[in-house]
């Protein structure tokens, strides 16, 4: 193969930043969740300087030894700075190395995303908008899901599968199980949805009115029956299948497991915050009194928000790679179709 | 060269600027207005129904004495008739702003707006006990504007002390939804402490000026008429009294408790006090006398404890009753409870659906007042006030009463049920 410019090439530089943002971006969101679960947002008044300070000259005794609220969200504000950079990088990279036009421009629109965040996230501090806040915290599982994409388009595996294609075109195409693009596809979209209204449920204030509170409850729980239902006939579609690649049931079944975990945290998000509501049952439950801002208490709440990111992202990769599978296999079959046609012409 | 460009980005990120970027975005709520308390709806329908009041030229004037006098949710007012040496202890100013307002904290780590940090989800930003997740815990929030608390050493009728309250806020109250914030630092606590009183005073002040009007006034003549202060001096001065009374009386009940030293009530002399073995078991024998005797006057027809907790005590009495919070508004005003149609127009008025109250299980050993002797000693003498139970008839004002003794063999015996199926059963295999 030669090195036309219209061949996508693989670029070890490029993946590897995507793959460092991916990872990068999960603490940030472990540490955007603490600055929710301690209500830090306002710990630090200013922005984008911190007490005044450039925000990377802040003094790093009182950053990391001054009070905990602090702590929290300037490192949500210096692990936020990272992505950016993270981003600006990727951009330069993407215009040097690769052929994708689409896709230098999708970098271009991570940074933009990167931005806006940001932008949101100083709205957020010099509004004292707790509205802001709440989307900001909607944003950034949206970034985080854009920063794996990233990952997973840059990635040798996505590249030569569409160069195999082109070059292979009497192996017996594979077009992967419709139904299964359709199911991961909606599996996203539904994560997604439970993220947001989880998020309502987040950042009450006392201005919310019972009973929009339990319609938020109500489809909480609704979604989170749906979005068990959909992981569940993934996994299960893509273990019992015929033709579906590592790539796509590994991820489905950890998806899957995820899930219940997510459950899980989500019964005792509920439990370390509002108790059971059975007084009955609270009886039971031996001698537990709810500690506020308590080490386990807020662990399991800011696992639950963390964990729904993780598996955004997840049903993203997924999602992703069953489309390349799908187009792939389409075009696959375009091939043959046309080798059948020009053999029949001849 | 990042200095300089963060300098460049700050002079030009004004609130306009991220104003106009929020609003870009789609996002409304930019400038929302500043939050006010809510009036007492539920209460003004009570009260235009019991007494066949007509409060609606009243009501709103209510709320505007209520907002001259206590302020805001951001900006809150104690007022000035309050802040004199009579009234000291009852609610610092200074913290009383910290706790209220928007939350925040500086790099000395000194947090603000506490009560929306803290409370505000559950107890609501009136204290109305009807925050956003209210209607999903069992037992619902407390309603701090009646003034009324269960867990406290003083008498059915009075108010709770510092301690009491700083007691529920430190240890929570175990099996409900209420937590512990023993986490804070112990100054952010008394500012808690200020808010709540402030809440409190403010909410009853409410309710006896609603109360006030619904008996004093004639349909359709003002309560509360700020214009007159010009010109009706004399008109407006004697509204302010009416108000300033009412303040004065509602803050004296709190004075009369809140800042009171209270001893924890102590065994007398003979009267064992009550201890485990590590083994779950109760080996000493002038224990194990005082249970016994505990037993009889749980059972006898003074104290009567078995009537609602049941003679096993799992709280299996034949009651089906509702607290202070809900009759109030139901049974006080002929309503049954049960009754969903005729209860319908208050639920929408703010008020919880009825749930009834039992009697507690006190073989679960869960005691949210506190478990020590002396937390199940004030339970029994001052009953809790709001839910049903009541205090015990005592010697000497009650000659048919209890003695004190007999309260602590009551109260060895209440701290052994947890303990005593578990003893049976090892007392059978040995
Ligand atoms: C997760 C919900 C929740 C939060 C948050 C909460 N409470 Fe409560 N609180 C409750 C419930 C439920 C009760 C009623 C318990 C009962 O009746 O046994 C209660 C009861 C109380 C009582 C009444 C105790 C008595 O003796 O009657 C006080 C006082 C109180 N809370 C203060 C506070 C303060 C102050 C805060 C904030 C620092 C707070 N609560 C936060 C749920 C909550
Ligand atoms: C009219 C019914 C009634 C009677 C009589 C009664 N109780 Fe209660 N008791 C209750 C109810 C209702 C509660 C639950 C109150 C709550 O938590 O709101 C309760 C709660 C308790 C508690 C738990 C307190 C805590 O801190 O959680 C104890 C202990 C208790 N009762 C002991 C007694 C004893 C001892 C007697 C007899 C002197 C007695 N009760 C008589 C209805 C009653």
């Amino acid at each position: 193969m030669n090195e036309s410019p219209k061949v996508p090439r693989y670029s070890k530089a490029l993946h590897r930043l995507a793959v460092v943002l991916t990872i990068a971006v999960f603490p940030l969101i472990w540490v955007g969740g603490l600055v929710t679960t301690y209500d830090a947002g306002m710990a630090v008044p200013d922005w984008p300087g911190t007490y005044g300070w450039n925000m990377f000259a802040y003094p790093a005794t009182t950053w990391l030894f001054g009070p905990f609220d602090l702590l929290v969200e300037h490192s949500h504000r210096l692990l936020g700075a990272l992505a950016g950079f993270l981003c600006i990088g990727l951009v330069i990279i993407a215009w040097r190395v690769e052929y994708r036009r689409w896709f230098q421009f999708w970098t271009v629109a991570l940074l933009a995303a990167v931005i806006i965040q940001g932008g949101l996230g100083g709205a957020r501090v010099v509004l004292d908008e707790r509205t802001i806040a709440m989307i900001h915290g909607c944003t950034g599982p949206l970034f985080f899901a854009m920063a794996t994409a990233t990952a997973v388009m840059s990635s040798r595996w996505w590249i030569e599968l569409g160069q195999e294609s082109r070059r292979e075109t009497e192996s017996t195409p594979r077009p992967i199980n419709s139904k299964l693009v359709v199911l991961a596809t909606l599996l996203a979209i539904a994560a997604y949805m439970q993220l947001i209204v989880g998020a309502q449920l987040r950042h009450l204030t006392g201005a919310v009115a019972p009973k929009l509170f339990t319609a938020f409850v109500h489809s909480h729980l609704t979604l989170a029956g749906l979005v068990l239902l959909l992981a569940v006939i993934v996994a299960a579609l893509s273990w019992l299948g015929r033709f579906v690649p590592a790539s796509v049931y590994r991820p489905s079944g950890l998806l899957a497991l995820l899930v219940l975990v997510q459950i899980a945290l989500g019964l005792g998000t509920w439990v370390v915050n509002y108790a059971v509501p059975w007084e009955a049952i609270n009886q039971q439950i031996a001698h537990y009194t709810i500690l506020a801002k308590g080490f386990w208490e807020s662990l399991i709440v800011t696992a639950h928000v963390a964990t729904g990111s993780l598996i955004i992202s997840l049903s993203v990769v997924i999602a992703l790679r069953t489309w390349r599978f799908a187009s792939v296999g389409t075009s696959q079959a375009q091939n043959k179709d046309a080798i059948h046609a020009a053999a029949s012409q001849a | 060269m990042a200095e300089s460009v963060v300098e460049i980005v700050k002079k030009h990120l004004t609130r306009e600027v991220l104003c106009a970027f929020v609003l870009f975005l789609g996002i409304s709520g930019c400038d929302s207005p500043p939050p006010k308390f809510a009036p007492n709806r539920l209460f003004i329908e009570r009260m235009a129904r019991g007494e066949g009041a007509d409060l609606e030229v009243a009501a709103p004037d209510i709320a505007q004495a209520l907002e001259d006098w206590f302020g805001t949710p951001d900006q809150p007012k104690w007022p000035q008739i309050l802040q004199t040496e009579e009234f000291a202890g009852l609610v610092d100013v200074d913290r009383l702003g910290r706790a209220a307002g928007q939350v925040r904290s500086d790099e000395n780590d000194v947090h603000y707006g506490l009560y929306r940090e803290h409370c505000v989800n559950c107890h609501s930003q009136e204290g109305n006990g009807r925050g956003p997740t209210s209607v999903f815990l069992n037992p619902y929030p407390r309603d701090f504007r009646p003034g009324i608390y269960k867990f406290k050493a003083t008498a059915i009728g009075r108010k709770p002390t510092r301690a009491d309250l700083r007691r529920t806020l430190v240890n929570g109250i175990v099996g409900t939804s209420m937590p512990s914030f023993q986490l804070l630092k112990s100054d952010d606590i008394e500012a808690l402490l200020d808010y709540l009183v402030y809440l409190s005073v403010r909410g009853e002040v409410e309710r006896a000026l609603i109360a006030e009007a619904a008996f004093e006034l004639d349909a359709g003549d003002r309560f509360y008429a700020p214009e007159l202060s010009d010109r009706d001096p004399d008109r407006f001065a004697e509204q302010r009294e009416v108000i300033e009374d009412v303040i004065l009386e509602v803050a004296g009940d709190w004075q009369d408790s809140f800042v009171e030293e209270t001893v924890a009530p102590e065994p007398p002399e003979g009267v064992p006090a009550f201890a485990v073995d590590s083994s779950g078991r109760i080996e000493d024998a002038a224990l194990r006398a005082s249970i016994d005797r505990g037993r009889e006057i749980y059972l006898g027809e003074v104290a009567n404890c078995a009537s609602c907790h049941g003679k096993t005590g799992v709280g299996d009495g034949p009651t089906k009753d509702y607290d202070f919070w809900t009759k109030e508004w139901t049974t006080s005003l002929g309503l049954d409870p049960a009754d969903r149609d005729a209860i319908e127009p208050l639920l929408d008025l703010g008020a919880l659906k009825p749930r009834v109250i039992s009697p507690r299980d006190l073989r679960a050993g869960i005691y949210r007042g506190g478990g020590q002797p002396s937390d199940i000693y004030s339970r029994i003498v001052n009953g809790i006030e709001g839910s049903p139970m009541p205090a015990v008839a005592m010697q000497p004002d009650n000659p048919r009463g209890l003695t004190e003794l007999e309260v602590w063999d009551l109260v060895n015996y209440v701290l052994s049920l947890p303990h005593e199926q578990l003893e049976l059963l090892s007392g059978a295999s040995e």
